[in-house]
């Protein structure tokens, strides 16, 4: 029973996860913020897949020589949510990296991080006619 | 030598050229070399390629044929006789005859974008390069996986090449629309990576047929809550990837922010992402009036607002970039419908416009490479200066608008029998009404930018147009005229993809 309420506090970590994130992006004014809600977004995503893929009193999805098979079956974690896990890893530090890099950029050249000052359509909009 | 050998070859090609061209950046003439080789190879492979299916690792379903080892019998007694054994143990890439078109016509508009590139450029970039190989790559492999997480990761990967390659045009703003659209896309794409995931959780499986085949047998109930919510987040990342609303804005930012050639390929993305994941939904959620409603009310949204957008700019970038969301609309149309006449019509209308619109930017393209600019405002009698880019220039914008004899008559002629069929003629009406409009747009935006009087402080560079710009304006005319009259050439063979939509 406690090993359950781990999985299901770790839903719950996941979907709180995804509001703050998604709270952020809409809400705070700060590129960084926005881009640290985004990053959690992604988080909250992984953490549900690796929920998805624990199992009650399972072991690691590896075969041992000295290991029956049966007993292999019957408790190993089903091991494709962790390998599905580790590429959305892979590509969420990519695209953290990348806009990271962008917002640092930004920063240089305007002197500021704020969202209203940088991402405004309007602005975007005028430049885009010069 | 199999044939089918060639499947995996139509992504690992352009990834092993984007690689070597990055890698050898500072030789131009080298990097030129590879860009050459790799771009033709583009379109030849999809044609050299056999139809079937390509198993990474060689492992087959167990019904196939099997595994290379011997399965444990304790894993064989419960795999044995069960449904287990038509599941796809590893990604599977699917090829077939409507693959083929759909492919060999990206390979022809990725290849031409790399000609221009190069043509276009003193100093070869191999960087720039990289990142149309790259996304010429992923959308390869999204035509062909039929594995849903293997879409994701070629999704997220276009999504970064797309921000690099508005990155490198300098055009003002595109450091601020690239930090938008990752923002958006990182929403996009974890929604669309939480559907998979629920979806994974249901079933299982990761695979497309095998999930249809789970949900279609009853082995899944269909209307499980989660399923549902599912599809919502599905639809979601196909509209940020199609770039549909709420995302026609931010997705006509980055077609304008492009260079020509980098716009080609960022509109293909939205082309392809359109079918490939718009296929997948209707596979998985066919059983869904909502999920069909749904593509359908936003397409006709996207349909409208594209062309009303349009006719508010000034900047000719931006006309085309929303008339080019706009034309997606059609194909959402097609696919929304769900019926196999209106996919076929859908993936037609997606195989000219990935044609048409690259036609477009070319032109367009040519235009501010002799002006510098992109207000009409500024501009006018440039006939005089680029007589035959400015007439085929004017024919791509009659080719999109529908006139025939071009392709895109052919598609939208077959958008509207659909609708007609599926018993909503007020959508084919809608349409008509849309590419009468789309062409007035054209005919507005021509005269102003090539036959009124030049005005006196618009200054044209007395630079030639590249050859092989020019070259590639009339090759993607040829294509658009042979299409347009044996449309029969493509839509036969789209039939077939169709049809795979409503197969198990």
């Amino acid at each position: 029973m406690a090993i359950e309420i781990v999985q299901c506090g770790a839903l719950i970590t996941a979907a709180l996860l995804m509001i703050i994130g998604l709270v952020a992006l809409v809400y705070l004014d700060n590129v960084l913020k926005k881009i640290i809600g985004a990053a959690f977004i992604g988080d909250g995503v992984n953490l549900l897949i690796i929920a998805l893929g624990y199992r009650v009193n399972g072991i690691p999805y590896i075969f041992l020589q000295n290991m029956d098979v049966n007993s292999f079956l019957g408790q190993a974690s089903y091991p494709l949510p962790f390998a599905l896990v580790l590429t959305s890893i892979v590509i969420g530090a990519s695209t953290l990296a990348v806009m990271l890099a962008l917002a640092v950029v930004l920063y240089k050249r305007n002197g500021t991080l704020s969202a209203t000052a940088l991402l405004n359509d309007k602005k975007l909009g005028e430049e885009n006619n010069e | 030598m199999d044939g089918t050998i060639f499947i995996p070859l139509m992504v690992v090609i352009p990834i092993i050229c984007a690689v070597l061209v990055n890698l050898l950046h500072e030789h131009s003439g080298v990097t030129k070399i590879f860009g050459y080789i790799g771009a033709i190879c583009l379109p030849i492979v999809p044609i050299l390629a056999v139809y079937g299916n390509h198993f990474f690792g060689g492992y087959q379903p167990l019904a196939n044929g099997g595994l290379t080892v011997a399965l444990p019998e304790a894993a064989n007694a419960i795999i044995s006789g069960s449904f287990l054994e038509l599941f796809h143990p590893a990604i599977t890439y699917a090829f077939g005859p409507g693959q083929q078109v759909i492919l060999f016509v990206l390979g022809l508009v990725a290849m031409c974008a790399v000609f221009i590139s190069i043509a276009e450029t003193k100093k070869t970039s191999g960087v720039y390069l990289y990142m149309l190989f790259m996304l010429s790559a992923a959308l390869m492999a999204f035509v062909l996986t039929d594995d849903i997480f293997n879409l994701y990761v070629f999704f997220e990967i276009a999504a970064l090449v797309q921000v690099g390659l508005i990155l490198v045009s300098r055009v003002r703003g595109n450091y601020e629309t690239g930090l938008k659209y990752m923002l958006l896309g990182e929403v996009g794409g974890s929604f669309m990576l939480l559907g998979i995931a629920l979806i994974l959780g249901l079933t299982g499986n990761v695979n497309i047929s095998d999930i249809v085949m789970m949900i279609h047998t009853g082995l899944v109930n269909p209307t499980n809550p989660v399923l549902l919510f599912a599809a919502g987040m599905l639809i979601y990342g196909w509209l940020y990837a199609t770039g549909l609303p709420p995302f026609n804005a931010i997705k006509s930012e980055i077609y304008s922010k492009g260079l020509p050639s980098g716009s080609m390929l960022l509109q293909s993305f939205s082309v392809i992402a359109c079918i490939s994941i718009g296929l997948v939904i209707i596979r998985i959620f066919g059983y869904l009036p909502t999920a069909q409603m749904a593509m359908l009310a936003v397409s006709v949204i996207a349909m409208i607002l594209g062309i009303c957008m349009a006719m508010v700019q000034d900047d000719y970038k931006r006309i085309i970039a929303y008339l080019a969301v706009g034309e997606l609309g059609y194909i959402g149309v097609g696919l929304g419908l769900a019926t196999p006449l209106s996919i076929t019509a859908g993936l037609f209308q997606a195989v000219n416009e990935l044609v048409v619109t690259s036609f477009l930017f070319i032109g367009f393209g040519l235009v501010l490479y002799k002006t510098r600019t992109s207000k009409i405002s500024k501009l006018g009698g440039l006939v005089e200066y680029m007589p035959v880019a400015a007439l085929l220039t004017v024919l791509a914008g009659f080719a999109m608008a529908g006139v025939p004899p071009f392709n895109v008559f052919q598609s939208k002629y077959l958008l509207c029998q659909a609708a007609i069929a599926a018993g909503i003629p007020e959508l084919a009406v809608i349409m008509i009404i849309l590419s009468i409009v789309t062409f007035l747009a054209f005919l507005k935006m021509a005269y102003a930018i090539f036959l009124r009087p030049k005005p006196d402080e618009l200054e044209v560079s007395s630079a030639s147009v590249p050859k092989t710009t020019m070259a590639v304006m009339i090759v993607f005319l040829i294509i658009c005229l042979i299409i347009g009259l044996f449309p029969g050439l493509v839509v036969d063979k789209l039939g077939v993809l169709a049809l795979t939509a409503f197969a198990l």
